[in-house]
């Protein structure tokens, strides 16, 4: 027994938040008149959310970790990871979203902290947040997620459980990618020790197979994408990632939901149809997505401009296949996909040269008539690289946008502001 | 509040830290010398030594604006990086051969990606420094001076051989062996020289070359020897920051009556505070040792936090601090989590703190400052 339960504090806000869920899947069940795609993805959620409150109450493990911290090794432990992340991307959802933020900055003294990493960082000392047996820590890309581990790691309750970072190389050539897969395995021999479950490498040859299979039909859907009318819109490149990188990584079932992704894009390509039959802008949103923007911003953005978000960044997929001929091969896989081919840490842990190779690679492969760069207050590598960026959409002969905008506070620049500053853009632009 | 010595070798270090070519950098390259510039003191500026050119820690010392950066960084970049950026942009760094960056922070390295394209620096180097400290992260780092070493070779057309290596780091030790000695000097209940000045002593180490500024220090170090305290302070007080080197924050403060007699920044006792070892056969081995594993860190070491409170313990005894100044640039988000995390080390040891976040250049903030400073001095009154 281990005296946990439902009750306790830190298991209210993962409730709420699986509830909240709960809600949109019975929402998708009802409405299913044709294959509903949002469903899986959201159900996949508030199964992990139910899975991570088990596991908290029994005492199992289970562990706190990132997209980019190899989940193809989790999916191959059966090891279900929490990740910090959550209540901004959920946050719109939830009733004392604002209030939370806020006394995030006051905690560090201070609104300038990227709020997602305060909101993280907060959780923990509030003791919002289920304990996990074990923290793999992200330290890159930013500085603001190196610290938030640091606080937490400091945080009384927090202090006696076991972190692991891998250390991050700034670059992505061979020598980088044979270092960071020694860190993946001495990532493994972390969670062994601490979880008790040893990693089979048969299973996890299994997984990366399977994970293999996820991308390459990611890949053929972004195929899709490029055709005229976009086939789904804006935020769906968000769900495609969030089932092949973190809850479904690597299981048949995140196979068969994109299987289905891809029928559906192939077909609606076939009727010319899409959220926008008649676009008149495509454009690439180079940065995260929140459900604010992708409830408010993008919606208006179809119906107001006919402007679809043809590509962003964590729909994006420059992923190389994972070689599972030997162990070695399968851990320098691992290791390249998670410093140099996953969304954000690809773009803002090195050099600022790929912030620049995926706009070109995207503007010209994606028929794109604009870029956008929000400009997130917590983005401060990417922010530093706006002139490049903006240099080179000039190269490219589009036009470029940078906002300056919190995505998960909607005080920092409201949806009314944003509709107005992208306004004038298109028009002094000569778009739509 | 004043340092009791009249000195000229003080007055040419304060020249050093209100200017970017003082008067003994100038004479080097005007006899031929070059210069390489780096960012951060976990740079390895024993290297640019030994190949005979003399390290120089940018600052944007007298900048007056940052219109030419904002052109390419953003209003969420530290101010640091827009007016250093900017101040290569209008040639104030005309005169380096070389730069070289680390990985240090967020917004440094993007500097490196902008001044390479933008500013014409015939040499600019990038280095990947890593985050844990490790055996295994020295072995990487050593590659990384390796790396370094060759594309100054490249680029002077010299060889940088473990002589001219274990030269370099004997010199280096030197510098930091005689800042340490000007620190001890301020254990004394009586300090012989003010924290605006010290911070001047230490800015100018890292601005000419490095033989000059050795002798100049000794000078100044037999000047401070007999030289009377200073009296009028109320309270002793230690700075905790990252890039601090405009010694007008540390003189307003002082003009109140807070003497800084220590600090733990990277213009500070984090640069000088060990040695690196000189017995170790192979240079770069100890260059390397001593950036992963020896020097005092900054919080951008992963979990390296309770070693970094402890330090900031211990010279809060040994320097009897009674408060400390904790400085934050704004947008640094690795300070925001060090200040919070260190305010509570602090508070459990009863240790007041005055928590300033602040913009690179001083400049219309000086009321602010000191009224500040005075609050938290006055706060103190029940401490002593």
């Amino acid at each position: 027994m281990t005296g946990r339960s439902l009750s306790d504090k830190c298991c209210q806000k993962l409730i709420q938040e699986r509830d909240m869920l709960g809600m949109m899947v019975e929402a998708f069940t009802k409405t299913a008149s044709e294959k509903n795609l949002h469903y899986v993805p959201t159900k996949a959620f508030v199964d992990h959310h139910n899975e991570i409150l088990r596991r908290y109450i029994s005492g199992e493990p289970h562990i706190t970790s990132y997209f980019c911290c190899a989940p193809e090794i989790y999916t191959a432990m059966d090891l279900p990871w929490n990740t910090f992340l959550t209540p901004a991307f959920t946050g719109a959802l939830m009733p004392a979203y604002h209030d939370e933020i806020d006394a995030s900055g006051k905690m560090f003294r201070g609104m300038d902290l990227c709020t997602i990493i305060r909101l993280a960082a907060y959780i923990v000392e509030e003791d919002l947040v289920p304990p996990p047996s074990a923290v793999v820590a992200m330290i890159h890309p930013c500085d603001g997620i190196n610290v938030v581990h640091q606080t937490m790691a400091k945080n009384e309750k927090w202090s006696k459980i076991p972190v692991f970072g891998a250390d991050p190389p700034y670059w992505a050539d061979k020598r980088s990618i044979d270092y960071y897969a020694d860190e993946m395995k001495r990532m493994v021999e972390f969670l062994q020790k601490h979880t008790g479950i040893s990693l089979n490498m048969n299973r996890l040859r299994e997984t990366i197979k399977e994970s293999n299979k996820q991308i390459k039909l990611w890949q053929e859907y972004n195929e899709l994408r490029r055709a005229v009318p976009c086939p789904h819109g804006g935020a769906f490149g968000l769900e495609v990632f969030g089932e092949a990188l973190t809850v479904h990584c690597g299981m048949p079932i995140g196979t068969n939901w994109l299987k289905d992704v891809v029928e559906d894009a192939e077909a609606l390509v076939k009727q010319k149809k899409g959220p926008v039959p008649k676009e008149k802008i495509r454009l690439f949103w180079f940065d995260v997505l929140s459900l604010g923007l992708t409830m408010g911003l993008f919606p208006w953005l179809e119906q107001e401009w006919g402007a679809v978000v043809a590509m962003e960044m964590f729909g994006y997929s420059p992923y190389t296949q994972i070689d599972t001929s030997t162990e070695d091969a399968i851990f320098k896989g691992i290791a390249r996909r998670a410093l140099h081919e996953v969304p954000m840490i690809r773009q803002a842990r090195g050099v600022a040269d790929y912030f620049l190779e995926d706009i070109e690679n995207i503007v010209k492969n994606w028929k794109i008539d604009c870029v956008i760069y929000p400009g997130y207050m917590g983005h401060k590598d990417g922010s530093g690289s706006a002139g490049l960026m903006r240099e080179k959409c000039r190269e490219l002969g589009v036009p470029f946008l940078y906002i300056g905008m919190d995505l998960f506070d909607d005080r920092y620049r409201t949806l009314d502001e944003l509709k107005d500053i992208i306004s004038k853009f298109f028009t002094s632009m000569g778009l739509g | 509040m004043k340092t009791m010595v009249k000195s000229k070798v003080l007055d040419a270090f304060n020249e050093a830290a209100q200017t970017i070519v003082n008067p003994q950098l100038k004479k080097w390259m005007d006899e031929g010398g070059k210069v390489v510039g780096y960012f951060c003191c976990y740079a390895p500026d024993e290297i640019i030594t030994a190949a005979g050119m003399t390290p120089f820690r940018v600052r944007a010392t007298g900048s007056k604006g940052t219109e030419m950066a904002d052109a390419y960084l953003s209003s969420i970049n530290c101010s640091f990086c827009r007016h250093a950026f900017n101040m290569g942009l209008i040639g104030e760094y005309d005169f380096l051969e070389g730069a070289v960056w680390l990985n240090n922070c967020d917004h440094i390295r993007r500097i490196y990606d902008n001044w390479k394209r933008k500013v014409n620096t015939p040499m600019a180097h990038m280095m990947s420094l890593p985050k844990l400290n490790g055996d295994k992260q020295v072995a990487w780092w050593r590659e990384e001076l390796e790396i370094f070493k060759k594309a100054l070779e490249k680029q002077t057309g010299t060889t940088i051989t473990d002589e001219k290596l274990h030269n370099a780091i004997k010199i280096h030790n030197e510098t930091r062996r005689l800042l340490r000695e000007l620190y001890a000097l301020r254990k004394k209940a009586n300090p012989p020289i003010t924290g605006a000045d010290t911070l001047a002593v230490v800015i100018a180490s890292t601005a000419m070359p490095r033989a000059e500024f050795n002798k100049m220090l000794k000078e100044l170090l037999e000047e401070l020897k007999d030289a009377p305290g200073i009296k009028d302070y109320k309270y002793r007080l230690m700075l905790i920051s990252s890039i601090l080197d405009d010694p007008l924050y540390i003189k307003t403060i002082e003009e109140v009556g807070g003497l800084v007699v220590t600090d733990s920044q990277c213009f500070g006792t984090r640069s000088f505070w060990v040695d690196v070892n000189e017995k170790t056969k192979d240079p770069l081995d100890a260059l390397a040792k001593y950036t992963i594993q020896e020097k005092p860190h900054c919080p951008r070491m992963f979990l390296g936090f309770p070693t970094r409170s402890k330090y900031v313990q211990n010279l809060i005894k040994e320097y009897k601090v009674d408060g400390i100044v904790a400085l934050r640039m704004v947008f640094c988000d690795l300070w925001a989590g060090e200040l919070f995390m260190l305010e509570q080390d602090l508070g459990k040891l009863n240790v007041p703190v005055l928590h300033m976040d602040r913009e690179y250049l001083m400049a219309g903030t000086v009321g602010q400052v000191r009224t500040r400073a005075q609050a938290f001095l006055e706060s103190l009154g029940g401490k002593k």
